[in-house]
């Protein structure tokens, strides 16, 4: 089973809980963890992970390059460029922004000057694999700065784990999306049976979560709510009221626990660090409804 | 002029910080907030206004008329997002979701009229007035949309008609490159960091951004209670970023955050933080 888990907004907690359901259902299930936020990869640091077995070049992006040599300062390029990409510099040559270029060749195809611009492969990336202190794998990615592409970074990542799930006859892949609805995300969900929603009661957490849910619903997959720092705003109703206008069932509620960021500079599960807060008690409760309900 | 606030990941506060900085900045420049998180833009909710002077951006894509085309398979040749497929005999088809919009179809497309301008809606604009005497400009992604940057250059350009001394972009998580299209133009990148071990290595991946761009990079600390931040001064050293602030964990900041209300228009002693990194940015554009 593939299981996507989900909040639109960043900085809800959703490595942290990620984190402690993956201990908590270890034990009884073959799992793998894939951490989909290449951007910003960290459920191996909350897992343990300080050295990658093995880690594979992704080349795959494109961007544009343009020989000054034999271009002619035409600027139809520039002109062209859907994402004026293309900018003259202090010498007034025609440059591309290797940070914001896409890598379309629009400008390649509109150059008047055959093999002026050229479109070169470049590395977008790195996708890594490891083996948790907690004895379950983890596949997880790193997009190289100012490059496009993060969401085939993502897609690869879930490749490769459904390989290392064959061969390890594994039940259960994790994943942990990244921030926001765009390609990474889609890239993430795509696929899953399940998504599991995390959202704060807040109204910038439920706007995000309202909008990934679309998503959800695009692949008709299932979805279920976890309330994380359930206490932080008391008299904030709205969160529940959608879920149950949608029919989300919730999966359990998290109070805030100040001891999270603790946990977080432990680097490990909040679960193991803190076994005994009231925290912990809502996310063993949260693994248990996942048991029954979800994992059948 | 131009600032950005960034953060490389997801919840560390760009947005309140972003906010609370326009207000008090728009009291000395005729400003313009820019909400290019547009993935999951959330600027308006922390202002409390709702979103207004809506507008549609609209993606080109082709439409091929196939009593014209002569199937010589060159759009799918070109198409970089493999968004055309063509039939055994060449037809082309477009699998609407995977086309980026470039136009790079049609421009090869030998026979005039063979592919017609299409359309897709792929998100809004919004240029909304605040009660705190500066615009926000937001831009906000479709649902099920994949791109991103299409909207990042849609608010962008949108924002350039109107008038304004100084932008603030808040951009969205990571470092990939739509975040840098949302900087680009910057004179100063103010990176937004907590000071756990998660926190550290993805602000040390936006401090590298910064280096890349040659935009001088400062350092906010938020939550600075915490976790240790000596790790985050240390890091900030070496990409010769100053820190320039270090906001506790506050539950006024989270009250505030809550109401739409921007800390700095009220009393809580916390507002004074928020005052002090608009004062510093105030020195710094000044000259």
């Amino acid at each position: 089973m593939q299981i996507v888990i989900a909040s639109g907004k960043g900085g809800v907690g959703k490595s942290t809980v990620t984190a402690s359901l993956l201990y908590l259902l270890k034990d009884e299930y073959r799992l793998i963890a894939v951490d989909a936020d290449a951007e910003a990869p960290n459920l191996g640091l909350l897992l343990g992970v300080t050295e990658w077995e093995e880690e594979r070049e992704h080349i795959g992006a494109k961007i544009a390059r343009i020989n000054t040599e034999t271009c002619i300062r035409c600027g139809i390029c520039q002109m062209r460029c859907p994402y004026e990409c293309i900018y003259v510099d202090d010498e007034g040559n025609y440059v591309v922004n290797e940070l914001t270029c896409e890598g379309c060749n629009v400008c390649g195809l509109v150059c008047p000057v055959p093999g002026t611009i050229t479109l070169e492969q470049v590395r977008s990336g790195v996708i890594r694999r490891a083996i948790t202190k907690y004895g379950f794998p983890i596949i997880s990615a790193q997009l190289d700065v100012g490059r496009p592409e993060s969401g085939k970074l993502v897609t690869e990542e879930k490749e490769w784990a459904k390989q290392i799930m064959k061969e390890q006859n594994l039940e259960h892949m994790i994943v942990d999306s990244a921030a926001g609805i765009g390609c990474q995300v889609i890239a993430s969900v795509g696929g899953a049976d399940v998504a599991i929603l995390i959202a704060e009661p807040t109204p910038a957490s439920l706007s995000d979560v309202q909008r990934v849910y679309k998503v959800v619903q695009h692949f008709h997959e299932p979805a279920y709510l976890i309330i994380n720092k359930a206490d932080i705003n008391p008299g904030f109703t709205k969160l529940r009221e959608w879920a149950e206008q949608e029919g989300i069932p919730i999966l359990g509620e998290i109070p805030y626990d100040s001891a999270i960021p603790k946990s977080m500079s432990m680097l490990r599960p909040f679960i193991e660090a803190f076994p005994e807060s009231k925290a912990s008690q809502a996310i063993r409760e949260i693994a248990e409804a996942i048991k029954q309900e979800i994992i059948k | 002029m131009q600032i950005a606030i960034s953060g490389g990941k997801g919840g560390t506060g760009k947005s309140t910080v972003a906010i609370n900085v326009a207000v008090e900045l728009a009291k000395r420049f005729k400003l313009i907030l820019a909400d290019l998180d547009v993935e999951a833009p959330n600027d308006h909710l922390l202002l409390g206004v709702e979103l207004q002077n809506e507008e549609e951006v609209n993606q080109f894509m082709p439409k091929f008329d196939y009593s014209k085309c002569i199937k010589c398979r060159k759009c799918a040749e070109v198409c970089e997002e493999h968004a055309i497929i063509t039939l055994k005999d060449g037809t082309p088809f477009l699998m609407p979701t995977l086309c980026s919009g470039c136009r790079a179809c049609e421009i090869v497309c030998p026979v005039p009229g063979a592919i017609q301008e299409g359309s897709r809606l792929i998100g809004h604009t919004y240029v909304t007035p605040t009660p705190y005497g500066f615009t926000l400009v937001t831009g906000k992604l479709r649902e099920g949309e994949e791109r991103s940057m299409p909207l990042v250059v849609a608010a962008k350009k949108r924002l350039k008609n109107l008038d304004y001394e100084l932008l603030i972009v808040d951009t969205a998580a990571g470092t990939g490159n739509t975040v840098s299209k949302a900087i680009e133009g910057s004179q100063l990148l103010i990176a937004v960091t907590e000071p756990t071990p998660l926190g550290i290595h993805d602000t040390e991946l936006i401090l590298q951004l910064g280096k890349l761009m040659g935009i001088e990079t400062w350092v906010v600390i938020n939550r600075a209670d915490l976790g240790d931040v000596n790790e985050v001064y240390e890091r900030a050293e070496r990409y010769n970023a100053k820190v320039i602030a270090e906001i506790p964990y506050s539950e006024n900041i989270v009250k505030t955050y809550v109401s739409g209300t921007p800390i700095v228009t009220t009393d809580y002693p916390e507002a004074e933080i928020f005052r002090g990194i608009a004062e510093r940015i105030y020195e710094f554009l000044r000259g």
